[in-house]
């Protein structure tokens, strides 16, 4: 079921990459192929493949209902969403991260980063916890801002961007 | 031929190569050693410091982390039966078990010679077959160059286990990503959505991070518990083989040597498969056939020496034709692109102090994976024994400073995540990501050949037919897909047959 509905989400993306291909502007500087050449054949490549794929998923949920077994809807071991809102809470982590990047400064971010990633792996909050993440970001701003001289963001917080 | 040679010299001993070599194999061991951290992920985090570096040194740098990392994974599969690599699942088995009757230190050793010596061979391989192999590469055409990276990229999509149309889609899908940009021919903008970051398209070094690195932290985080295993390290001192035990052993290794070779020429081939293929040759060929499993010396230097040679093998193909024979060959394919140097024949004339200089700082990566290894087994113990909640959070500190070093944007920092969360979707989803990133990887040459070839007829297809060499990769890619997917059907076939028959027993 989940490759069903996975070929039909492709199918609609493929026609969607289409439409964006179609409206990619005409240049007299392109060959007999523009710039949408290749997106076009892309699109209908994936789109072909994307029914190659219905077709397969359903020919196999048809064979596995016939012999009266059960079909997988997928998922493993315990609840998939469970599963996937811890996977997305690190992303919603990484997200807060580039949100506040630019205002927080490079090292505020990173000093946050850092115990927020500990706070979701279970690491209880405390002095200790703190004083890993202003290290850790030291660390790091030691290496890549002192050592690699790379420019970050000294960010836009009065007092926390002229000590840095 | 004398100025070649002075070129691995002075790659040899350069001071660039040389702290290239050095960082390159120590962080490759290090990260290597880090479960969770793939030889791709740890090359693809130290991608945006060779920006700024001397050519030479960048892909000196690179392939010492390859190198060192081939090695640095064995470590955990042997001493706590987690490999943190595919490319060391197959040394879990036998390194394990020598671990388990105190005998740890000895197949750390024979993995560590293993490896160099594996290394050592795939060098001379790489330095004398590269350059010929590339002026194969002379008889190409724009038509025959669009045909072989269809069929790089068809190749690896068939390799996908028992999911060839997955692994073709996400191919197709990693050459859409590939068309995002200006367009290289008519300069016009296509699907930037008025992002002035997206002009140049998705830097390859985002994808690779976000596919590989921020993909795997997701799946780690999906997995949930912090698998907080901890090496003794009184049980782990290193043991070196003796000359009379390596001379015992010398048919595992040679089998190594074998399928190293054989996998690093193959597009879509890897470490892990000829990790596990060269352990079961030398099961078939070794005199005690009984002891694989319970703690062969043999079961642990095959492989061990199959992952490195597959390590400087793999770059064969990507040098001599642009086309990397490993996943993890694709990124070193991409710091050549970023450093403005193309793959073939060309490279071998135009930049021979590149490529020479790059052969002499892989062989001191190699002698530097073996004396470092000799030391670096306490802090690489030290490291893996870290509480993974705190390694993790350094490991997404890492990714996003790689990523924001490369061109200051906080845009990309967005669209790393973006390329993350999809290359997680594709994990659960069970599409292979590999034919993506060599997609991604290959799609500028694909397209811009694509389109000579058809400026060259006017836009008629046909081309792509009456060229020989077009017509027979294509016809080479049609056969490994035709192959592959009626291997597929076949398996479920006779699977769904023994289950059906299982069920009747049953009831009878």
């Amino acid at each position: 079921m989940t490759n069903i509905l996975s070929g039909l989400v492709l199918l609609v993306f493929s026609a969607v990459f289409w439409l964006g291909a179609d409206a990619i502007p005409k240049s007299p500087l392109s060959g007999s192929v523009g710039a949408d050449g290749l997106p076009k054949l892309l699109a209908v490549t994936l789109a072909v493949l994307s029914v190659g794929l219905i077709l397969q998923s359903w020919l196999l949920m048809r064979r596995s209902t016939a012999a009266g077994k059960p079909v997988a809807v997928g998922g493993e071991g315990e609840e998939p969403p469970r599963r996937h809102m811890r996977a997305f809470g690190i992303l919603a982590i990484g997200f807060g991260f580039a949100a506040i990047f630019e205002y927080a400064g490079y090292f505020a971010s990173v000093a946050v980063l850092l115990i927020a990633v500990a706070i979701f792996y279970g690491v209880r909050s405390s002095r200790k916890l703190l004083v890993y993440g202003l290290a850790g970001a030291a660390v790091f701003y030691l290496i890549f801002v002192k050592l690699l001289g790379v420019v970050m963001p000294t960010g836009e917080i009065p007092g926390l961007s002229t000590w840095l | 031929m004398l100025e070649h040679l002075s070129y691995v010299l002075q790659g040899a001993s350069n001071w660039q190569t040389l702290i290239a070599a050095i960082v390159g194999v120590l962080w490759g061991m290090l990260g290597g050693s880090l479960p969770g951290i793939s030889t791709a992920i740890a090359m693809s985090l130290v991608l945006p410091f060779t920006f700024g570096m001397d050519p030479a040194a960048a892909l000196v740098m690179l392939g010492a982390v390859y190198i060192g990392s081939e090695y640095g994974s064995s470590i955990p599969a042997i001493l706590i039966r987690t490999p943190a690599s595919g490319s060391s699942a197959a040394t879990v088995v036998d390194g394990y078990a020598m671990h388990k009757q105190g005998r740890g230190g000895e197949a750390l050793g024979l993995s560590l010679v293993g490896g160099t010596v594996g290394g050592l061979i795939g060098l001379l391989m790489l330095t004398f077959m590269a350059q010929p192999l590339s002026k194969v590469a002379l008889l190409f055409t724009p038509p025959a160059y669009f045909s072989l990276g269809v069929l790089g990229i068809s190749v690896i999509a068939s390799v996908s286990r028992g999911a060839v149309l997955k692994g073709l889609i996400a191919g197709v899908l990693g050459l859409m990503m590939g068309t995002i940009g200006t367009d290289p021919l008519s300069g016009v903008s296509r699907f930037t959505f008025g992002t002035p970051e997206l002009l140049d398209g998705v830097p390859v070094i985002v994808v690779m991070m976000g596919i590989f690195a921020i993909s795997e932290l997701m799946d780690q985080a999906a997995d949930g518990g912090l698998d907080n295993l901890t090496i003794e390290k009184k049980s782990s001192r290193l043991k070196l083989p003796s000359l009379k035990t390596l001379w015992r052993l010398r048919v595992a290794q040679l089998t190594g040597v074998i399928m190293g070779l054989i996998e690093g020429l193959t597009p879509g081939g890897g470490g892990s498969i000829a990790a596990f293929m060269s352990y079961n040759l030398s099961r078939s060929w070794s005199k005690e056939p009984e002891k694989f499993g319970k703690g062969s010396e043999e079961g642990v230097i095959a492989p061990e020496t199959a992952n490195n040679v597959v390590a400087l093998t793999a770059l064969i193909p990507t040098l001599a034709f642009g086309i990397p024979g490993t996943g993890t060959a694709a990124l070193l394919l991409a710091a050549m692109l970023i450093h403005g140097l193309q793959p073939g024949p060309m490279l071998f004339s135009a930049h021979p102090d590149v490529v020479y200089k790059l052969f002499g700082g892989l062989f001191i990566a190699n002698i530097g994976m073996f004396l470092f290894g000799l030391v670096l087994l306490t802090p690489v113990i030290w490291l893996v024994n870290r509480p993974k909640a705190y390694l993790r959070g350094a490991i997404f500190v890492l990714i996003f400073s790689g990523v924001y070093s490369a061109d200051g944007s906080t845009v990309h920092l967005y669209i790393l995540l973006g390329i993350g969360l999809f290359g997680y979707l594709l994990r659960v989803l069970g599409f292979p990501f590999l034919p993506f990133v060599l997609a991604v990887v290959l799609g500028y040459m694909i397209e811009s050949n694509y389109r000579r070839s058809l400026l060259i007829t006017g836009g008629d297809h046909i081309v792509f037919v009456q060229d020989y060499l077009s017509l027979t990769f294509l016809v080479i890619a049609a056969l490994f897909v035709f192959t592959s997917m009626y291997s597929q059907l076949r398996e479920k076939r006779q699977q769904s047959a023994e289950e059906s028959a299982a069920q009747l027993n049953a009831h009878v």
